[in-house]
């Protein structure tokens, strides 16, 4: 059985690597907001990075307890649980976000295109 | 004495990393006070704060702090945050604030 200190290790483990991501993807959106798509890329990436770390700690729980060790609840992994969904969350609203993001810069810039071309002819 | 503010979402996670950072300044003799709130009440906690540190989960949150508070705003590094390694997190405190 997993002790609590045990436990205790890897929810932190948990909520560092998937608060992580959560933060990058929250990050790549204002990049994106910003203009700045690389960067958000980049972001998201890196986030999609943290956030595998963090759901293979918790992935190792369930198979633990499916091969039949218990492992008691505790209030700090039901946070970390709590904090891998968020990030999981935030991940797929970044990616959305800049897709809308880059979409809108795209027609922007057709606008000043054709607003240029109307001037000139 | 120094004062020191964690934040995270809720304050929760971080007021495990509190416990490990009080021991280390205990044993270092550092005169401070070390405690944890949710980011939601970081202009409350901040204002009077000689530094704040921000769990992994709020790092987003470091631009907009930096400019709102007059005190240094640091973001917890995540290997450190993960380890709950209270004397690492203590030693950074200490070199940002030069004491």
């Amino acid at each position: 059985m997993t002790s609590f200190e045990e436990l205790s290790e890897l929810s932190f483990e948990i909520i560092a690597a998937v608060g992580t991501a959560r933060s990058d993807y929250i990050e790549a959106i204002q990049e994106a907001k910003a203009g700045h798509f690389d960067e958000a890329h980049r972001l998201v990436d890196a986030g999609a990075e943290e956030y595998l770390k963090g759901h293979h700690a918790h992935l190792n729980l369930i198979q633990q307890e499916a091969a039949g060790e218990r492992t008691d609840m505790c209030l700090l992994l039901t946070h970390a649980e709590d904090q891998l969904m968020s990030a999981e969350g935030f991940g797929i609203l970044a990616d959305e976000f800049i897709d809308l993001y880059e979409r809108l810069s795209k027609d922007e810039k057709s606008q000043q295109g054709e607003m240029i071309e109307e001037r000139t002819a | 004495m120094k004062k020191i503010v964690l934040l995270c979402s809720a304050g929760m996670s971080t007021s495990l990393l509190v416990n490990k950072m009080r021991g280390a300044a205990k044993k270092q003799g550092y005169e401070c006070s070390i405690d944890a709130y949710p980011i939601r009440s970081a202009s409350e906690h901040g204002k009077d704060a000689d530094i704040v540190l921000l769990g992994p989960q709020v790092r987003f949150q470091l631009r907009k702090l930096t400019q709102d508070l007059s005190c240094p705003v640091e973001a917890i590094d995540p290997m450190t945050y993960g380890r709950m390694d209270g004397e690492a997190l203590l030693k950074k405190v200490r070199e940002v604030l030069g004491d």
